[in-house]
């Protein structure tokens, strides 16, 4: 096999995968698909790292990656729990809920209006209950008191 | 034959790019949702697709070549698809997809351990927990940030460009044995070349190349772990630690702004 | 004293108010009450050393020897102290002036002159008169100064301004460069701005200092053109001749060789051109027409300042400098009768001005302008009998002006700052020494015999006199002035300054060309002129009498009336009703008295004057000393004064001797006549109209440029960057995806300038 064209492939698939998760990152607004974006741009340097470290004939890169694994694990657990944080606060998981470090005299981006979807939402089929359903009442399935 | 009759690879290059950026304007959420737009996207999306595979070099085999083009597919389509996804929920299901074409991608290219690492803690992991927050706080039903990006054009004309450039550069990567090696491999090849010292060096040396190029061979995870637990034993320790303050912190986080009076209950209604 | 030379002395007399000045100004508020203390020191040192110069002077000249007969020759001292500015080969004369000749080598090329200023005074005659004057009057109003303005805030303030005042004076009079000359011109001008506005919070006092200021500044403009002319015709600036460096003289304009020089003066366009504009610079200072509407507002200053600088001194300023430039001015006949009849015209007009006046101080303001209008009279009759006259009548005027302007202070001080006659009356009771010396005062102003303006204004009338029927004299103007007659109006000058040397270059030629023929277009300087200038003079005397005794018998006879405001301060526990002033403000006013008194017959008697300012180098010139009279007492004159000021006195004590003074007005019964002395004849008003408003308005059209284009420009570069802070504030809107999207886009531009290298 062509050493050189498998880096050069294999780079251009990182390089591709990257810059995917670069416009999902600038570009959704909802904060679960943001960081979802970033994991792909992990993905990316990953195959870039591996690829790297192939061509030199080493494990450097892989080690590499491993740790690149490890802290995408820590920053994903630390990050929702702060996404939840931030739903307790605003009721959303909209990253444009958060414009208080605007200039002071700039107005709130507000959305225009969208138009209403027009499908229509799906129906799921009612099973027939097998067993008992725990007591519960209205209010608790909308209420946690935290998260 | 075909080579000749394209126009320069140059050109296929940047009008792939273009169609890229397009296509990508094209399929991110703006708004109203038409459904020429998205069809027109994907196929300008495929469109850029055949155009980087057509400037790429030929793998050799027709095996390779097959293999590594259907888990980089896999691992590209299922990553666009990611992101452009109305839904949070199929966005995550479509990562999950990407990750197997990314594991797919990493055992091409040799690296085992890896390849299995990325499905059991991403897909494993990482990608269940993301699933059981939007469990917890997605909107029934899309919501209307959901229906909107930032800055489409602009975000894809950044993307596109990064690309571009960096496609440029990994291209005029070349075949020159001392282009983008290690200092110390390039400095053993050049005594290796003057028939100086080493020799001993350079068999392990090669061996361990050897092994880690091979995607088949038998004890590469144990040389990865020696490697890990040899070299790197402090960053590995360092990792261990890291993963407990992660895990104390978001529990101290989660529990310092645990508040059963009510005053998180208004956030709570407007979610459903 | 003797062991010092008459230089060093020279120097001392400005100097020594200079350094009182000085530490006033440093020292004044420490001292208190004591702040005077500095300035009357050195005013008084000044006037001792000016009087031994004085007495030197004389001594040297002959006067009171009585073996010899005193001298016409010129008596001069020059000290130059250091070189201001010099300027080497500085500058090409034009051909065909005194200077092109003085330079012309043997081979008749012309020398560069070099330009040159020093720092030189002088002491001659009129120098060491106009010193002395100076230096006494200062010191006894300085003295009288201590009295009235002791509950002033501002008490050292003024001390130190008068010491100024002094120093300038004595410069001005001392210096020998006429750039000197103008720098002390505008340094007395200065001080008078800052004296009359001495109350400066007082806005009719800041308008009354800024109105002088201004109007002087139109003679100054007069004073400066008529500088360059005089650089540009004889090549040099200063009054005395200089050696230069291989040893030849430069004549000075002023001295002894170019006056001994028949040709050595520019009459014809040119002369009558420097001579007009010294006339413009005179009438500014010395309050003539149609500069004199300041001196009238300046009495809204203190009275001391009044007395000393309005009355006594600076406004002889003008006198001074007509008296010194008389070889320039008497080969220009036509010049010198435009003198005098400014000068009687305005000494006609104020006294008519000055007959309706209700205001002490203002009705000794316009007596004199008056006065100085008899000076410049006699001035402009351009004999040696005039020029003398002019002098006495300045040194005679200085004392009883001073004496009548510190007798106003006295009763103003009193009256608790009521200067209104109408309000008040029958002081002589109350303040009988003020009472005592401004009758003297009065009498002098009048001309009644034997005080000293009789004599002085005898002398003047007979110098009109002698012009005006030359054969009553017995005397011919056998020398014809040097040079010839120019008809008015003068011939325009070209705009560009290589025209105007060319012009000047022509009509010098043409005229020095045709000095021996006779005029042909009459002239101004003819007898009927002169005759109409003596009737007119006789009649002021009258109205002189008139106004100054209706403001005596106003203020001093009938009924007590004191206004209330008198006596709210007291001196030093003299209890709370209107008083006579304290020692220290009566004894100068007796000096003066006695000096009013005494000082006109003395010098007349013995003629110790007119000998002594006739070994003046100016009037030692041939044209002058050609109509030199032996002294005369010329009884026919005398008695028509006499009678004048008799109808005056009468008239005025019908009106208002023993009567309330605020009875039916003078005005009244003037009826339209009184509108139009009462209005001052709308001078202000016309030129309010003419100047003022013309001004203001281009003042307008200036505001609103720098507020609306100006302004308007600066502040639109001042918004330039807020408009682009407001556009780039868009950049921070909050949301962090649109801040990552610039960060990534900048490290895209980054890139590509790495790429683009690359390649």
């Amino acid at each position: 096999m062509n050493q050189l064209a498998l880096l050069q492939n294999a780079l251009v698939v990182g390089a591709i995968l990257f810059s995917l998760g670069l416009v999902g990152i600038l570009t959704r607004r909802n904060l679960i698909v943001m960081f979802l974006s970033a994991e792909l741009m992990l993905q990316g340097i990953s195959v870039s790292l591996v690829a790297w470290s192939r061509h030199h004939g080493d494990f450097g890169g892989q080690v590499l990656v491993i740790f690149v694994l490890t802290v995408a694990a820590c920053e994903a657990a630390v990050a929702l729990v702060f996404v939840l944080q931030a739903f307790a606060r605003t009721g959303r998981l909209d990253s444009a809920a958060w414009q208080s470090l605007r200039e002071s005299n700039l107005p709130r981006r507000v959305d225009r209006e969208l138009p209403a979807v027009d499908t229509v939402p799906p129906t799921f089929p009612r099973l027939t209950p097998a067993g008992v359903l725990p007591a519960a009442d209205e209010n608790d399935l909308l209420q946690r008191e935290h998260v | 034959m075909i080579a000749a009759a394209l126009p320069s690879p140059g050109v296929i290059l940047a009008g792939a790019v273009t169609a890229a950026a397009v296509s990508l304007w094209l399929l991110l959420p703006r708004g109203a949702d038409s459904r020429a737009a998205s069809w027109l996207g994907g196929l300008l999306g495929a469109t850029a697709l055949a155009g980087f595979v057509l400037t790429g070099r030929r793998l050799g085999g027709l095996g390779e070549e097959a293999v590594f083009l259907i888990v980089s597919l896999v691992a590209v389509i299922s990553g666009a698809a990611t992101i452009v996804s109305r839904s949070p929920v199929y966005s995550a299901i479509w990562f999950a997809l990407a990750l197997a074409g990314v594991s797919g991608v990493l055992l091409v290219l040799g690296a085992q351990f890896l390849g299995v690492a990325t499905i059991v803690v991403y897909a494993g992991a990482i990608l269940v927990m993301f699933l059981f927050v939007l469990m917890l706080a997605q909107p029934a039903g899309l919501a209307p940030y959901d229906r909107v990006s930032n800055e489409p054009l602009l975000s894809a004309i950044a993307g596109a460009t990064l690309l571009g450039l960096l496609t440029l550069s990994i291209g005029r990567l070349s075949a020159d044995p001392s282009c983008c090696q290690m200092p110390s491999k390039a400095a053993a090849m050049a005594a290796g070349t003057a028939g100086k010292s080493g020799d001993d060096v350079k068999a392990g040396d090669a061996i361990d190349s050897a092994i880690a190029t091979d995607p088949l061979a038998t004890d590469q995870v144990a040389r990865l772990g020696g490697e890990l637990f040899g070299r790197h034993l402090l960053a590995v320790e360092a990792a261990g630690v890291l993963l407990l303050v992660a895990l104390v912190g978001s529990i101290a986080v989660v529990s310092r702004h645990g508040d059963p009076s009510g005053e998180l209950a208004p956030g709570r209604r407007a979610a459903s | 004293m003797q062991a010092m030379s008459p230089a060093t002395l020279l120097v001392l007399v400005p100097l020594l108010p200079l350094l009182g000045a000085i530490l006033t100004v440093a020292l004044g508020r420490r001292l208190g009450p004591r702040g005077h203390l500095p300035a009357i020191a050195g005013i008084a040192a000044a006037a001792v050393v000016a009087v031994s110069l004085l007495l030197g002077l004389g001594r040297e000249v002959g006067i009171g020897d009585a073996g010899h007969a005193p001298t016409a020759r010129p008596v001069e001292m020059v000290t130059t102290l250091w070189e201001w500015a010099g300027v080497d080969a500085a500058y090409a004369p034009p051909a065909g002036s005194p200077a092109a000749a003085d330079t012309t080598r043997a081979d008749g090329t012309t020398e560069l002159r070099s330009f040159s200023i020093p720092v030189a005074l002088r002491l001659d005659p009129l120098t060491s008169t106009l010193l002395t004057i100076i230096t006494c009057v200062g010191l006894l109003v300085a003295i009288y100064s201590i009295g009235y303005m002791h509950d002033d805030p501002g008490y050292p303030r003024f001390f130190a301004l008068l010491a100024m005042f002094v120093f300038s004076m004595t410069m001005l009079v001392a210096a020998s460069n006429f750039l000197l000359v103008y720098v002390f011109w505008e340094a007395v001008g200065a001080c008078s701005y800052l004296l009359i506005g001495f109350w400066f919070t007082k806005p009719e006092a800041a308008k009354a200092a800024k109105k002088a200021f201004l109007v002087n500044r139109v003679g100054d403009f007069g004073l400066a053109v008529a500088t360059f002319l005089l650089w540009m015709t004889y090549g040099t600036l200063n009054f005395h001749d200089t050696l230069s460096a291989d040893g030849t003289i430069l004549p000075g304009i002023l001295g002894q060789s170019r006056i001994a020089d028949a040709a050595g003066y520019v009459g014809g366009a040119v002369g009558t051109a420097i001579c007009l504009l010294l006339l413009l610079a005179a009438c500014g200072k010395s309050a003539q027409l149609p500069l004199h509407v300041w001196l009238p507002d300046a009495m809204e200053g203190p009275t001391p300042a009044s007395a000393l600088i309005h009355a006594a001194t600076m406004v002889t300023a003008g006198i001074y400098l007509v008296a010194r430039c008389a070889p320039l001015f008497v080969v220009c006949p036509d010049a010198l009768a435009l003198v005098s009849i400014v000068g009687a015209t305005t000494a006609l007009v104020a006294a008519l001005i000055g007959t309706v006046q209700n205001d002490l101080k203002r009705v000794l303001a316009y007596s004199t302008i008056s006065q100085l209008g008899y000076m410049f009279a006699s001035l402009g009759t351009g004999t040696m009998l005039g020029f003398t006259a002019a002098i006495f009548h300045l040194v005679t005027h200085a004392f009883f002006k001073a004496l009548l302007f510190l007798g106003a202070g006295s009763v103003m001080h009193s009256m608790g700052g009521v200067i209104d006659m109408r309000r008040f009356g029958g002081l002589r009771r109350l303040m009988p020494i003020t009472a005592a010396t401004f009758l003297i005062g009065a009498l002098a102003l009048a001309g009644v015999a034997p005080f000293a303006g009789f004599f002085s204004k005898d002398e003047i009338l007979a110098a009109l006199h002698s012009k005006g029927w030359p054969d009553a004299h017995g005397e011919h103007h056998d020398a014809a002035p040097a040079s010839g007659h120019a008809a008015l109006p003068l011939p325009p000058e070209e705009g560009r300054p290589g025209g105007n040397s060319a012009a000047l270059v022509h009509f010098v030629s043409r005229m020095t060309a045709s000095s021996e023929s006779a005029s042909t277009v009459p002239a101004l300087d003819h007898p009927r002129t002169w005759q109409t200038l003596f009737w007119m003079s006789l009649i002021t005397a009258g109205l002189t009498a008139f106004y100054t005794f209706r403001a005596v018998f106003m203020t001093f006879t009938g009924p007590l009336r004191v206004p209330d405001e008198a006596g709210h301060h007291s001196h030093g526990g003299a209890g709370s009703a209107a008083h006579e002033s304290p020692p220290v403000m009566t004894i100068p006013l007796v000096i003066l008295a006695i000096a009013s008194a005494v000082s006109g017959w003395w010098l007349f008697a013995t003629h110790a004057l007119s000998t002594f300012l006739a070994a003046t180098p100016s009037l030692t010139v041939p044209a002058v000393t050609a109509t030199a009279t032996p002294p005369a007492f010329h009884f026919d004159l005398a008695l028509q004064g006499t009678l004048a000021a008799a109808l005056g006195i009468a008239i005025a004590a019908v009106g208002h001797l023993g009567r309330r003074s605020d009875g039916p007005q003078i005005e009244r019964f003037l009826g339209p006549l009184g509108t139009l002395f009462a209005n001052r004849f709308f001078i202000d008003q016309l030129y309010k109209g003419l100047v003022v408003k013309p001004l203001e308005g281009v003042a307008l059209v200036a505001a609103a440029f720098d507020r609306y284009v100006i302004d308007g420009l600066v502040d639109g570069i001042a918004r330039i960057p807020l408009a682009l802070g407001a556009w780039v504030r868009h950049l921070q809107s909050g949301l962090v995806q649109r801040y990552a999207l610039v960060g990534v886009l900048g490290t895209l531009l980054i890139m590509l300038a790495l790429a683009s290298r690359l390649r």
